[in-house]
């Protein structure tokens, strides 16, 4: 086990190929995915939170229930779907690095949306009253509540990110885990534990820890600034 | 300034019924009256942030300020906040003076308390002039002496704009000491108004008697 660990250390350090290839496509999948779930989320997280519609209500449980969806499920969905029999399959996306991103679009997007709605709707009717009563218009007042949600925005970046950087169930099904092209960091872990190639596994598995630990301590100053 | 009839009902329930009113510019009207009495709804009607039944306009063709019972402290300094209703630097300079918080203008407002808020909320609020101005429980979080320098600076404020000031509150004092026309609200109805002295010293309604003598009056 402790050589195994050494082994690792020196792993990391050595600017191994495949690792160094594993740790590109772990970027690009989680960083891209969690940009567009971003992208998507937070107005739709806003727009939820501010606005009160009839289905609102159904609208938040449904989204709540996705929150809530094991990645392999959605990986399931994905696969049957792009698979040689689903609706899809003329696009030849399975088992690309494409549609891992897609995949975990779909998985982290209610994240966002849920966390973005519940904290503003906290600060929307106090928010919009005291605006309303100012004389401010809608435009002024979409400002100043955005402006209230900057650090909420960076702080549920993070965490879409901790958890596309940690999710293995949707990208090991529709990506395949295949070497040098759609392996990433949680797939090779798994992969190279069950080949007892420990080595190249706990050095994964160490980066992803500490990935981990800088985005939590990156979260907690956030919350703490938000807090002051 | 006349505010039109107007109901407010919540599914089943009316919570407010009120005839049409008129509010006299360049004085302080009180609305007093119990919990759940319709005062708040009243205001909030008033200023827009709730419509009234049938989304009937209760006033139109004047500029309306109000004060929330619990006004938001948007993140950013308690000057920045003041600033952000119009950038008059020397009457914001007055408005932070009258109200004491020099000592808070860089301090952010999210860290103020409860009577600091309130006072930075006022000062944002009177950064500008309107035709009517409607105050939920202004000083309620504030300490005697802020109360009364903040009374002071409401009159001046009245006086000088012309404006017609509204004050829910639930400081009989208070009304006495600065309005020259109190409103009694009770279950939703209007059940007695009047000048002040007479609504407080001389009620014509049992049901404002009852309340007052509960207030010590």
């Amino acid at each position: 086990m402790r050589t195994a660990f050494q082994k690792s250390v020196a792993l990391i350090f050595s600017a191994d190929r495949e690792l160094l290839n594993i740790l590109g496509t772990t970027a690009r999948v989680s960083l891209t995915s969690s940009v567009f779930a971003l992208l998507i989320g937070v107005p739709i997280g806003i727009w939820l939170g501010v606005c009160r519609f009839r289905g609102r209500g159904v609208l938040v449980v449904v989204n709540r229930t996705l929150m809530g969806m094991p990645p392999v499920v959605c990986g399931l969905l994905f696969y049957l779907l792009f698979s040689g029999v689903g609706p899809f399959r003329h696009l030849e996306l399975l088992f690309t690095v494409r549609l891992m991103i897609i995949a975990q679009v779909v998985l982290i997007t209610p994240i966002v949306i849920g966390n973005m709605e519940t904290y503003v709707s906290d600060i929307a009717t106090p928010l919009r009253e005291t605006a309303k009563g100012l004389g401010f218009g809608g435009g002024k007042t979409f400002l100043l509540l955005v402006n209230e949600c900057v650090y909420q925005i960076f702080s549920v970046y993070l965490l879409a990110f901790a958890r596309a950087i940690a999710e293995v169930g949707a990208v090991s099904m529709v990506g395949g885990a295949i070497a040098w092209k759609t392996n990433v960091m949680t797939t090779a872990i798994m992969q190279q534990t069950n080949r007892g190639n420990f080595t190249l596994g706990i050095a994964l598995g160490l980066i992803l820890m500490t990935l981990s630990l800088f985005v939590n301590i990156v979260i907690s100053l956030i919350q703490g600034r938000l807090s002051r | 300034m006349k505010t039109a009839a107007f109901t407010k009902t919540y599914g089943e329930r009316t919570v407010l019924r009120l005839p049409e009113l008129t509010l006299k510019q360049g004085e302080i009207t009180a609305v007093i009256g119990a919990n759940g009495s319709g005062k708040t709804t009243f205001a909030r009607v008033l200023a827009g942030v709730e419509p009234a039944d049938g989304k009937q306009k209760v006033i139109s063709g004047v500029t309306v300020g109000y004060m929330p019972q619990k006004s938001y402290a948007f993140r950013m300094s308690t000057e920045k906040n003041i600033a952000l209703n119009g950038g008059d630097r020397e009457r914001a300079r007055r408005l932070i003076s009258a109200l004491q918080i020099e000592t808070l203008k860089r301090q952010r407002a999210k860290k103020l308390s409860g009577g600091e808020t309130a006072k930075m909320a006022l000062a944002r609020l009177l950064m500008r002039s309107y035709e009517l101005l409607i105050l939920d429980e202004p000083t309620a979080s504030m300490d005697m002496e802020s109360v009364l320098s903040t009374e002071v600076l409401l009159e001046r404020y009245c006086r000088e704009t012309g404006c017609a000031m509204l004050i829910i509150t639930h400081n009989i004092q208070q009304a006495r000491r600065v309005a020259s026309e109190t409103l009694f609200l009770c279950q939703g109805e209007l059940a007695e108004r009047g000048s002040t002295a007479q609504v407080l010293s001389a009620p014509e309604d049992e049901r404002t008697c009852r309340f007052l003598k509960f207030h010590g009056v």
